[in-house]
């Protein structure tokens, strides 16, 4: 694992669109459902987030993350099922596991709440490179220090954890056992932490100091070494969410 | 007496792509450097040797036990690797204690690993270090701990991981007595290193690697004597032994001693 | 034209006891190569850093004295300022990685982003580091992807790009093969033939006598000797110091061995070719 970046690379409409917009897109996806809670809303919200999805044409690389949310969420819809307070129509189900209406709909509103969520955020991982993000935060304000640090997580990590291995080597080289049991691997972890944390500590150190020889804290404009990039529609994107947004606090005040 | 026997030992980090190619060695007493460049195979054999890694294909055999049925740790009683960069090792917060950590796991006693520690420490010249962190001590210094703390061990079979490098003169000094005294003590010393004047000058066996196949394998005059095959592998000679091909002699010189020698017209003919 | 002086410096680390730096003074002109050699704890890294201004401002510590590079005073300069005159390469190739760009050619305009250079400027300065160091060829890779002595020429170039007037090495060669490091030298040689001011600590005798105008050599933070490479390495006493002469000058000095009309003894292949011929 050189990186650390969940980007699928491909050329849909969605890919070419200002990560700043995405990160918007997100926060008008949770808010709106949350603003005029109807499960209407909330129903049309989850299409549009999903459809944006296939749109972008990342449906399968969703897939990993959906399984694992509908684990969590096979729980919800059985624990609401169940034992949420306001149930009073059973629908199905022996005693005492039995399936009340109230809850089902409540699961349900939940359940499609999350999906929404989950594939705004999607929307967003997927289909934005991690340095186009960044590159686009500090362009707009970010301090560039931040988004060294934001940018650099992806690649810094996975040689992190290839020190970790070759750590893990040298003490096994001298007898400690990882192999076996459960207690054979927690009673390893004490001689890895010790030196796990004190070379991260040496290399964070030795490249603070390549980092400040090459202008880390430079005081002054800075440039780019990318042109500017222009997203398609960004203006209208940006002012069309936003006025979503604004009609939806409105049409909650207006009741 | 075959103290390692590898046959027809393959290895591949991915699929298809076999960085050791079949590699089919004996390893009797002689003190042995592993020459090549880097991308070699160098550190995979090595790792494989102590069971950090499994073969894709072949058998290795340490002291006759096969290697394939034992754990990296329960080999590490028998062959001992001393790592390059000491920071992927040292934990402990005195320099006894890192050294004592390789005996204890080993099952050595307290009171006896300790003394082994001590011992161990003399070797290299730091025992009065024993005390301190060793984090605070200087990176070469940090390099000879590690080396205490597997001699501590007494396998019968040490590789080391270029040892010499970040060594000033002291610190090289140290490292070549060590190896000797550990060969005095009928050990087998093995070593990775690029330091070709070192080779000349310590050990009894040169094998190159290159591409993941043995391209030579002998003692240093033969190997040294070999200009174009060290070119097609990437290598140098020891200075010396330049000098003295510059000088228009046939002889393979390894070490300055020889060479004076045989200036001084004390040695055989060699011109 | 001096291009590095240095006066009466001396400097403390933080909680220690002993000064790393001892009242050193010396000058280096412009265009010089000049080699720093000493046993390990001598000093040698401290002064590098004391170049660059990484002391006093990043480490603190006790300073005195006063050391200009390029003009400017180090103790009243950033060290981001001291940047686009003097540029340092460290030991280890990998953790000068950044690690938050995705190419080489974006790796080496790092420098060049924070420092404001407009971006035509930019692209020639990347273009002709990526061609000093002999990368161009990988300018599209990963900066992870590349062998130890490519990503030390890379740390190089990186720090060329910036267009320094002196540039520092410490110990660049020490994790790297003979090849990297063969590539390495070449490309300093280059830069130096370039009309750039080097200064280079390392362990290596027989390349620094090879390449360097002048040798300083350090021991306990003074400065015992700054001269040519012969008188340095003739020296009887160099072993009280921790250091060993080229091996080319250890065999003649055995067979009392000196250059032609000169009281020092040869210290590279050719010079002891030269004078061992005849025998």
């Amino acid at each position: 694992m050189k990186t650390f970046s969940l980007y699928v690379e491909k050329d849909s409409l969605i890919h070419r669109i200002d990560p700043i917009n995405k990160i918007l897109y997100i926060l008008t996806a949770v808010s709106v459902p949350w603003i005029l809670p109807s499960m209407a809303v909330s129903f049309l919200w989850m299409l549009i987030s999903l459809a944006l999805l296939a749109a972008a044409r990342v449906i399968r690389q969703s897939f990993p993350v959906f399984a694992f949310v509908f684990l969590v969420l096979i729980t919800v819809v059985l624990i609401q099922g169940w034992f949420y307070p306001g149930n009073r129509t059973p629908l199905f189900g022996a005693e005492p596991f039995v399936f009340y209406a109230e809850g089902l709909m409540n699961a349900l509103r939940i359940v499609v709440r999350v999906i929404n969520i989950v594939a705004a955020f999607l929307l967003l991982v997927l289909t934005t490179k991690p340095a186009d993000l960044v590159e686009e935060l500090v362009r707009r304000g970010l301090s560039p220090r931040l988004g060294y640090v934001l940018d650099s997580i992806f690649q810094i990590l996975p040689q992190m954890v290839k020190t970790t291995r070759t750590i893990m080597d040298a003490q096994r080289s001298r007898g400690l056992e990882t192999e076996g049991n459960l207690w054979v691997r927690v009673k390893a972890f004490l001689p890895l932490i010790g030196p796990v944390v004190m070379s991260s500590l040496i290399h964070a150190k030795e490249r603070a100091l390549a980092l400040e020889v090459r202008g880390f804290h430079f005081e002054g404009e800075r440039t780019w070494l990318r042109e500017k990039r222009e997203y398609p529609y960004s203006r209208a994107l940006r002012a069309g969410l936003l006025l979503v947004l604004g009609l939806a606090v409105v049409w909650r005040v207006l009741g | 007496m075959t103290r390692i026997s590898v046959k027809d030992l393959a290895f591949s980090y991915r699929p298809g792509e076999e960085v050791l190619k079949g590699i089919t060695l004996d390893f009797d007493g002689r003190s042995t450097a592993i020459i090549g460049q880097n991308g070699s195979g160098k550190t995979t054999f090595v790792k494989l040797l102590k069971g950090l890694l499994k073969p894709t294909r072949g058998e290795i055999h340490i002291l006759g036990r096969p290697v394939s049925e034992m754990t990296a740790a329960a080999l590490a009683p028998y062959i001992g690797l001393v790592f390059q960069n000491p920071n992927d090792q040292i934990f402990k917060s005195t320099v006894l204690d890192e050294v004592m950590f390789g005996p204890l796991n080993i099952g050595v006693d307290p009171k006896r690993a300790k003394e082994k520690a001590l011992h161990a420490l003399q070797m290299v010249g730091l025992a009065e270090r024993a005390a301190e962190n060793p984090q605070d001590l200087s990176l070469s210094e940090k390099k000879l701990v590690c080396i205490a703390s597997i001699v501590a061990m007494e396998p019968e079979i040490l590789i080391l991981d270029e040892p010499t490098i970040a060594q000033d003169h002291a610190g090289t000094a140290t490292v070549r007595r060590v190896i000797g005294r550990l060969k005095e003590q009928g050990k087998l010393v093995m070593t990775i290193i690029h330091d070709m004047d070192f080779v000349a000058e310590n050990f009894e066996r040169v094998i190159i690697l290159h591409r993941g196949t043995v391209l030579a394998d002998g003692d240093p005059r033969e190997i040294f004597s070999r200009r174009e095959l060290l070119e097609r592998a990437g290598l140098g000679v020891p200075h010396i032994t330049r000098l003295g091909w510059s000088l228009g002699r046939t002889k393979t010189y390894l070490t300055e001693a020889e060479f004076i020698r045989s200036m001084r017209g004390e040695g055989a003919a060699d011109r | 034209m001096k291009k590095i002086i240095v006066e009466h410096l001396k400097y403390r680390y933080p909680q220690a006891e002993n000064l790393a730096l001892d009242d050193l003074s010396f000058e280096v002109d412009e265009g010089e190569m000049v080699g720093i050699i000493g046993r390990n704890g001598a000093g040698k890294s401290t002064l590098c850093q004391a170049l660059v201004g990484l002391v006093p401002h990043f480490y603190r510590g006790a300073y005195g004295g006063k050391v200009t590079v390029a003009g400017l005073e180090v103790m009243r300069s950033s060290v981001s300022r001291l940047s686009t005159k003097v540029g340092i390469v460290f030991q280890n190739p990998f953790t000068q990685v950044t690690g938050s760009k995705w190419t080489v050619y974006e790796e080496v305009a790092f420098g060049l982003e924070n420092m404001g250079v407009p971006r035509k400027e930019m692209i020639e300065r990347v273009d002709y580091a990526l061609h000093l160091l002999g990368l161009e060829d990988c300018k599209d890779r990963n900066p992870f992807d590349l062998s130890g002595g490519q990503t030390q020429r890379l740390a190089i170039a990186g720090v060329i790009a910036l267009k320094p007037e002196i540039i520092v090495l410490d110990e660049p060669t020490s994790q790297l093969d003979p090849r990297g490091t063969e590539e390495v030298f070449r490309a300093i040689h280059r830069l130096s033939e370039e009309g750039m001011t080097v200064v280079l600590v390392e362990h290596k005798m027989e390349k620094i006598a090879r390449y360097c105008n002048r040798v300083m050599l350090l021991d306990e933070g003074k400065l015992i000797q700054f001269a040519s490479p012969a008188s340095v390495f003739s020296r009887e006493d160099l072993t009280r110091y921790g250091v060993a002469p080229p091996v080319y000058t250890r065999v003649c000095r055995e067979l009392d061995a000196k250059r032609e009309g000169s009281p020092h003894f040869p210290v590279t292949l050719e010079e002891a070719r030269e004078v061992l011929k005849g025998r």
